[in-house]
């Protein structure tokens, strides 16, 4: 009896045994559903996938609530913050007032930008070893390169003094980093896409690749690149190739002004003629899901929601109908207003709800700084509003990064506002809204590009670029010497080498 | 259920009972009587010792049962009497049975066993089923373990039916705030503390509390944030009981906002907007009269409730059984309609001895559970609450007007209608995600939340010898859980309207299991008692997945109609699938236990666990603890006197691990998918794949140290007490870690990053007396902490914390040297009350310190003394963690009457009352505005209201927002008769007891939200908690 008990005991102890032999295999566990990164990019599909995700950050211009587009709108003259209150959106309104400081802005516009040099600098480190097609593969190099540069050209024009980062950075480096100067970060743009240019498509079949980089996306980008680095001579041939040799007529890709102004910001006019290089968005995410919004995998255009008024209620049939629900952002200042009042551009830039509402035709409630002027280039038709899933999430208008009107007006000032060609280049823009000629000149190039531009998130930098902005955002509470560039986000002084641009300190 | 599932039920029960045979040797009767009244004690339970053998004593104090041959003792208990053992081979026994005053004989339930608590040498408090059986249940236990023990911080997370409480074992022991709930053990099972609710309270036969590491490092991992040990009831042999417990009645708010009413909002909102350079908005405020009592309308003062619990238990000398069901349906006070909570379930305890060496057992429960959620709680962004609180006070209820209703907003199809056929009001004054509350409510009928748990354990027990236990046991936990949920088509207003209806459908599943195998050796030697325990253990969790669809545009627009059967097109249906990741861990664990004559005590443990959240080169962590004891009380040199009968120090130091916190596979680095974009003009998005973070192969056990000193005592006859003082180290917290947004990765990489200290002191104290009829008890526990953030692995000695608020971003910040997540933000030093103030505050240079400010406006400290006022004058203004709690429990019993009285409380932490929605302008107000500084001497305390802040008076975070989270609060009243045995005898009952209780009666308090009680890992940032309720509750207890 006893001996049978020992044998039971000794077995019983001999599986608790085994079983803590095993216990190693045990609790290791293979990850599903993702891949280890050091086998990953190994064929043209994996490449391509790396290629997605380096495009993904395109979407910054539009996509999330801290896009480019309504936040650079709101610290030049001809924006207001808006929104529903002081405090709603702490960094564009204190962009907007120009008390921005390195807590109050907001880190994405830093860290987004960097997200995609990271995904871009992986690509490229990783491509050389990919078993894929040799041309395709230059072709991704050049695109990744593109993106790259794109990326930087935000970042040093928005903050000046950054790092210049073309690997993806080691765990042991992550706090060794330091800002390098903002020429050599041009330099770096310069170069990549210069050696981009030759690796891209001339045009790509748009249903399929439509938003992909092409030749001409990236001389305009390169030349755009050259102005502000005040290097017009070199922007001039660039810039001269993407405007075609006869203004108004097509270039050699086909690219030509829209007949129609207000056609640009119509949803369904994905990649026209005039776009050079947009950024896309989709109504198919159907996201319901808030904590995504802004996010990767957010595809939506979220300026559209932003821009219209608060809780828009036609009082008639004639009033015009667009989506009610939008959240008041980026009000046209009173000045810029009476500015554009009169220009046939006005009724597509500006949508008058201060004057409707005058007329008794609807009303609406007042965000924050109302004037009543909203941005109509982005205030979606109730036609935009997805069919399915939240409609703040779904709107799929695309938004510009770069078009034809642009780099027409870029190239006149790279060649000094001077001669026929740039006259011919002004009046090519002016006549396609039925204006006439005015002689070409600075001061006329600035203001074609105010009207012409009009918030689409190029006027604060080119108030910068020209020297103007102390004078035009005195009374926005500019510091010039300061306010010409962001404050570096205070996460990213935390334990690092960086030193914060001046005056924010 | 069904009818099936009673057959089976049925069914199950004749099986047992049929198996239930004995055969007697030896007839043995007597009686039980109190020693001191000499009246007889009825139910006590006569066991026959180290067997099943068990009955229970009539009414008259009688009983019969049947001895085994051989020689054997008879044990004789019963509630609040000390255990007798006789010796049966007299025959006819006379049991005298004195009443029990200390508790130090009451056997504990410790990790994987039990242990007699005077030979206990950690920090373990003890909740009896007998403390629980008058509290009213809620459906949750937690709720009933507060204010019970000490050490153990205990809050509501919500008055919404069915929310769960957040426990805190001796404080925050991590960052991350699952991982700071404790590991609920339940009959030997491992469960999440989300899935605690399928017990019967009076199920429970006792809770176990292990707080200290010596008492927790058997369960190693997890352990660090405390461990609870629920044990059900087993039958007992003899007779077959029937018990119901049952209770019904009625809840209110026990408090609403003083909100602005129409009139006094319109004359703020007239001085707002003119001080702010606009025109008076609002021409005759006196003319809006009262306007609409928006939490009116929201709060239901007749919410009921039921809770009816049923048990039925008892068995041979073979086998008992337990087995009981409940039913609890609980109504909200907030919302009524979409606030509810309904329970059933079914618990099944069984335990059958084979032969003289094997036994088994299982415990099997399922839960079915359906609520009604509002959608929102604590969230400012709309919802009842946040409607109520933030909707102007002018817009009607219902607009009955004609004239406004033929014009927009009433014009849309789709607005809601009341009962009366008119549409709820609509506001034009309040937008963003506000609505008329009403009309909400009927927009959200048709969702709910349902789950479905299935919980059991089965396990064998082997004693070949008298002294070694062999034990395996298997457990598991299948969860079903989800929601369904329908939207119409409706238009609450311009901002917030559905125009395509759609039914939603989102389930989940989970498995858990775990086996674990045992072995104990028990030897006595002279005084020597040794007890050894080996084991083993694999835990396996989180095997599952979650899908979602939802369906859009369908042909019916209610709830009631709506269906997945309709058929719908691809581009009408959204859907989302995922898989969960596995959870593995392999512990081995060990246990000695010694003592000398019971007098000196030790114990030993270390486990060993291996978890798949780390590498292979930290993928094991070792988790050793030891403690002693001294049971002075024993020595010779005692004295024998009447102020300390009995004296037990102890002590103990020991480490537990945790592996919680970070996200799985932390270590490899991963490419994984989501980084998408847009291509072609089809709108067709493209996967995108990335590096997500940087892997850290470095990864390990975050460990909790801790050294606890304690004693136990019975002083002066009558009194317990308990005293604990601990130090509790958290190093190498896991958290993701914030790096440098330049590297350009979108998920932080997972580190251990900090370290953290709580230090506390715990005291128990009870007071039990007879005093002529009446038998009086007090307990108390009072608890001090203080928590302490000592390490952070950051070039910065701060992180930022996790708890934002609104526009103002983060509002708490973890730093070295503070407590976990403080307040951080400005200091406000009055108001300034003229210009001259303003132009009085001046740096050294002279300059303006606050050059923008105006008279009203707040004056901040400038602490950095710069001379401006900038990010750098922030600082620290208080904690949300109590630095005291405390609990009382009095009882008193009289002949039949009972009468209990419960109250608990905390104190020193501070809340965030944000109940106000900063970005929405016109936003209602409450009456402290009214208050607010209006001119030269008015307040120092509430700033002017104007519409541009340009001080940032309520922009900008301030001690302004933070309030005293003090509070006391009476929990229970409860008065209870219990009817003499003559009546009941009559009725063939063994107990039948009668109570009326209220719950929630008082609460004293500052704090100027609904409710002081803040759980969740909200931080204590209130933005509009659901409040508890105070309620009024009848209910009967019966026995057969």
């Amino acid at each position: 009896m006893k001996k049978a008990h020992s044998i039971k005991l000794i077995s019983l102890a001999a599986i608790v045994l085994l079983f803590a032999a095993c216990s190693k295999s045990f609790v290791d566990i293979d990850p599903q559903g993702v891949f280890a990164a050091d086998t990953y990019y190994k064929d043209q599909q994996q490449a391509f996938t790396g290629l997605v995700a380096t495009y993904d950050i395109m979407r910054k211009n539009s996509g999330g609530f801290e896009n480019m587009i309504t936040f650079m709108n709101a610290g030049s003259d001809d924006n207001y913050a808006g929104g529903g209150g002081e405090s709603d959106g702490v960094g564009i309104q204190s962009f907007s007032n120009h008390t921005v400081n390195a807590e109050t802005m907001p880190g994405s516009y830093w860290g987004d930008h960097y997200q995609g040099i990271f995904r871009a600098n992986t690509l490229l480190q990783k491509l050389p070893n990919t078993q894929m097609d040799e041309n395709l593969k230059a072709r991704f190099v050049g695109e990744a390169k593109a993106l790259r540069a794109i990326y930087y050209f935000n970042l040093v024009r928005m903050f000046k003094n950054i790092p210049l980062i073309l690997e993806p950075v080691e765990t042991s480096d992550i706090y060794n980093i330091k800002q390098t100067s903002s020429d050599s970060i041009y330099n770096q743009i310069e170069k990549d896409l210069t050696e981009a240019i030759p690796a891209l498509p001339a045009t790509v079949p748009l249903p399929t690749e439509g938003g992909r980089i092409t030749k001409v996306a990236a001389e305009a980008m390169l030349g755009k690149v050259y102005i502000y680095d005040n290097k017009p001579q070199l922007a001039v041939p660039l810039l001269a190739d993407v405007n075609g040799s006869t203004p108004g007529q097509p270039n050699a890709y086909g690219n030509s002004l829209l007949t129609n102004f207000k056609d640009l910001w119509v949803f369904t006019n994905k990649f026209n003629s005039e776009s050079i290089l947009e950024v896309t968005h989709s109504n198919q995410v159907f996201l319901g899901d808030w904590s995504l919004w802004g996010s990767s995998s957010d595809e939506s255009n979220t300026v559209d929601q932003m821009v219209g008024p608060r809780s828009y209620t036609r009082l008639s049939p004639d009033a015009p109908d667009i989506y009610p629900a939008g959240w008041s952002f980026n009000v046209f200042t009173q000045d810029f207003y009476d500015a554009i009042k009169n220009d046939p551009r006005f009724s597509a830039t500006v949508f008058d709800a201060k004057a409707l509402e005058d007329a008794g035709l609807i009303t609406y409630v007042y965000g924050y700084q109302n004037t009543g002027y909203f941005l109509n280039k982005f205030i979606p038709m109730p036609s935009d509003k997805a069919t399915v899933g939240s409609a703040e999430l779904n709107f799929q208008g695309d938004s510009y990064v770069i078009r034809l009107a642009d780099t027409y007006l870029l190239e006149a000032e790279a060649l000094g506002a001077s001669g026929p060609r740039a006259q011919a280049l002004l009046d090519a823009v002016r006549a396609r809204v039925g204006l006439p000629s005015v002689p070409v000149s600075m001061n006329a190039i600035k203001n074609e590009r105010r009207f012409e531009l009009a918030g689409e998130g190029h006027r604060f930098f080119d108030l910068v670029r020209w020297g103007d902005a102390a004078t035009k955002l005195a009374n926005r509470g500019f510091t010039a010497g300061k306010s010409e560039i962001l404050p570096i986000p205070a996460s990213e002084l935390k334990g690092t080498l960086l030193v914060q641009n001046p005056g924010y300190e | 259920m069904s009818k099936n599932d009673c057959k089976l039920c049925g069914l199950i029960l004749l099986l047992l009972l049929t198996s239930l045979g004995s055969f007697a040797q030896q007839i043995v009767t007597g009686m039980v009587r109190g020693a001191n009244d000499s009246l007889p004690v009825v139910a006590a339970t006569v066991t026959v010792k180290g067997t099943n053998i068990a009955t229970v004593s009539d009414i008259k104090g009688n009983f019969t049962i049947t001895v085994p041959s051989g020689k054997h003792l008879l044990v004789v208990s019963s509630v609040g009497f000390t255990d007798v053992e006789v010796d049966p081979s007299s025959g006819n026994l006379n049991v005298l049975l004195s009443e029990s005053t200390t508790s130090l004989n009451d056997v504990v339930v410790v990790g994987y066993g039990t242990q007699k608590k005077s030979v206990v040498t950690g920090a373990i408090s003890s909740v009896k089923a007998k403390d629980l059986e008058n509290v009213p249940s809620s459906g949750r236990i937690e709720q009933a373990l507060q204010g019970r023990v000490s050490g153990v911080t205990i809050a509501q997370n919500a008055g919404q039916p069915g929310s769960n409480a957040t426990i805190r074992v001796r404080g925050i022991t991590t960052f991350d705030d699952a991982g700071n709930n404790p590991l609920w053990v339940i009959d030997g099972i491992v469960v999440d503390a989300g899935g605690i609710g399928y017990i019967n309270q009076s199920d429970i036969e006792s809770i176990e509390v292990l707080k200290d590491a010596t008492s927790a490092a058997i369960y190693g991992t997890r352990a660090a944030s405390g461990v609870i040990l629920v044990t059900t009831k087993k039958g007992r042999a003899g007779k077959i009981s029937f018990s119901y417990n049952g209770l019904y009645g009625t809840s209110a708010p026990a408090k609403k906002l003083d909100l602005l009413n129409a009139t006094e909002y319109a004359t703020l909102m007239n001085e707002r907007s003119v001080a702010g350079g606009g025109d008076i908005v609002y021409s005759d405020p006196a003319s809006l009269g009262n306007g609409t009592d928006w939490q009116a309308q929201i709060f239901n003062d007749d919410a009921r409730r039921s809770d009816n619990e049923f048990s039925i238990s008892g068995g041979g000398d073979k086998s008992t059984f337990y087995l009981s069901f409940g039913l609890l349906n609980q109504q909200g006070i907030v919302s009524t309609d979409i606030s509810q909570y309904d329970r059933k379930n079914i618990r099944l305890n069984s335990t059958h001895k084979i032969n003289k060496f094997f036994t088994f057992g299982e415990t099997v429960g399922y839960a079915h559970a359906k609520s009604i959620g509002l959608g929102n709680t604590n969230s400012e962004y709309g919802g009842p609450l946040s409607s109520a609180i933030n909707l102007d006070p002018i817009t009607p209820l219902i607009e009955t007007d004609s004239a406004v209703l033929k014009q927009a907003p009433y014009l849309n199809n789709a607005v809601i209608l009341a009962p009366n056929g008119y549409p709820y009001g609509i506001s034009t004054i309040v937008g963003q995600e506000m609505s008329n509350p009403k009309a909400y409510e009927q927009t959200r009928l048709g969702n709910y939340n349902w789950s479905d748990d299935f919980v059991g354990n089965a396990y064998l027990e082997i004693k070949p010898t008298q002294n070694i236990t062999i034990r395996s046991s298997i457990g598991g936990k299948l969860a079903y859980w989800g929601s369904q949920g329908f939207t119409p088509v409706y238009y609450l207003s311009p901002t917030i309207n559905v125009t395509q209806n759609n039914l939603s459908r989102n389930s989940n599943k989970v498995f858990y299991w775990n086996i674990e195998n045992t072995i104990q050796y028990s030897k006595i030697i002279d005084d020597h008692n040794f007890s050894i325990l080996l084991g083993q253990g694999a835990y396996v969790d989180n095997i599952g997945g979650s899908s979602t669809v939802t369906v859009f545009n369908l042909p019916v627009n209610n709830y009631q109609d709506a269906s997945f059967n309709f058929p719908s097109t691809q581009a009408n249906r959204t859907d989302g699938v995922s898989d969960f990741t596995e959870h593995k861990i392999s512990s081995l664990f060990g246990r000695v236990n010694y003592n000398y004559k019971e007098k000196y005590l030790f114990t030993g443990i270390i486990r060993r666990d291996g978890s798949t959240r780390f590498g292979s080169n930290n993928k094991f962590g070792n988790f050793p603890s030891a403690s002693v004891g001294w049971v002075a009380s024993r020595e010779d040199f005692w004295p024998t006197n009447k102020v300390v009968n009995t004296f037990k120090l102890r002590g103990g130091y020991g480490k537990v691990g945790n592996d919680g916190g970070i996200p799985d596979f932390s270590y490899t680095p991963l490419v994984v998918g989501g980084y998408n974009y847009t291509i072609g003009n089809g709108g067709t998005i493209l996967t995108g794949y990335a590096p997500k973070t940087l892997a850290n192969p470095d990864l390990h056990w975050e460990e909790t140290t801790q050294a606890d000193v304690g004693f136990d005592a019975q002083v002066l006859t009558n009194f317990t007490l308990t005293v604990d003082v601990y130090n509790k180290k958290t190093s190498g917290i896991l958290r993701p870690v914030p790096i440098p947004l330049y590297v350009g990765v979108s998920d932080q990489p997972a580190a251990n990053i900090a370290d953290m200290e709580n230090r506390g002191l715990e005291i128990e104290l009870g007071y039990h007396k007879r005093i002529g009829q009446v038998d009086l008890g007090i307990n108390g526990n009072v608890s001090f902490l203080k928590n302490e953030v000592t390490y952070v692995n950051s070039d910065a000695d701060f992180i930022d914390g996790g708890a934002g608020f609104q526009s103002m971003g983060t509002v708490t910040r973890i730093q070295v040297g503070q407590s976990f997540n403080s307040f951080y933000g400005y200091k406000t030093m009055g108001i300034f009350q003229t210009q001259a103030d303003v132009n009085a505050y001046v740096n050294k240079d002279g300059g303006l310190i606050q050059p923008n400010a105006k008279p009203g406006d707040f004056r901040w400290a400038d602490l950095n003394g710069d001379g401006t006022i900038s990010e750098d004058d922030k600082t620290f203004l208080g904690s949300n963690i109590p630095k005291e709690t405390f609990g009382l429990t009095v009882t008193a019993a009289y002949k039949g009457f009972d009468v209990m009285i419960f109250g608990q409380g905390a104190a020193g932490n501070k809340i965030f009352q944000g109940l106000r929605r900063l970005d929405i302008a016109n936003a209602n107000y409450q009456t402290k505005a009214l208050d607010r500084w209006a001119g030269p001497g008015t307040s120092n305390d509430f700033p002017r209201l104007t519409s541009s802040d340009d001080n940032g008076n309520f922009q900008k975070m301030s001690d302004f927002y933070l309030e005293s989270g003090d509070y006391l609060r009476l929990k229970l009243l409860q008065l209870g008769y219990t009817f003499n045995n003559n009546f009941l005898s009559r009725i063939g009952c063994t107990k039948l007891r009668l109570y009326v209780t209220g719950e929630n009666l008082v609460t004293l308090t500052n704090y100027t939200g609904y409710d002081p009680e803040i759980g969740g890992g909200v931080f204590g940032i209130d933005k509009g908690y659901y409040p508890q309720a105070r309620s009024f509750l009848v209910g009967a207890q019966i026995q057969f």
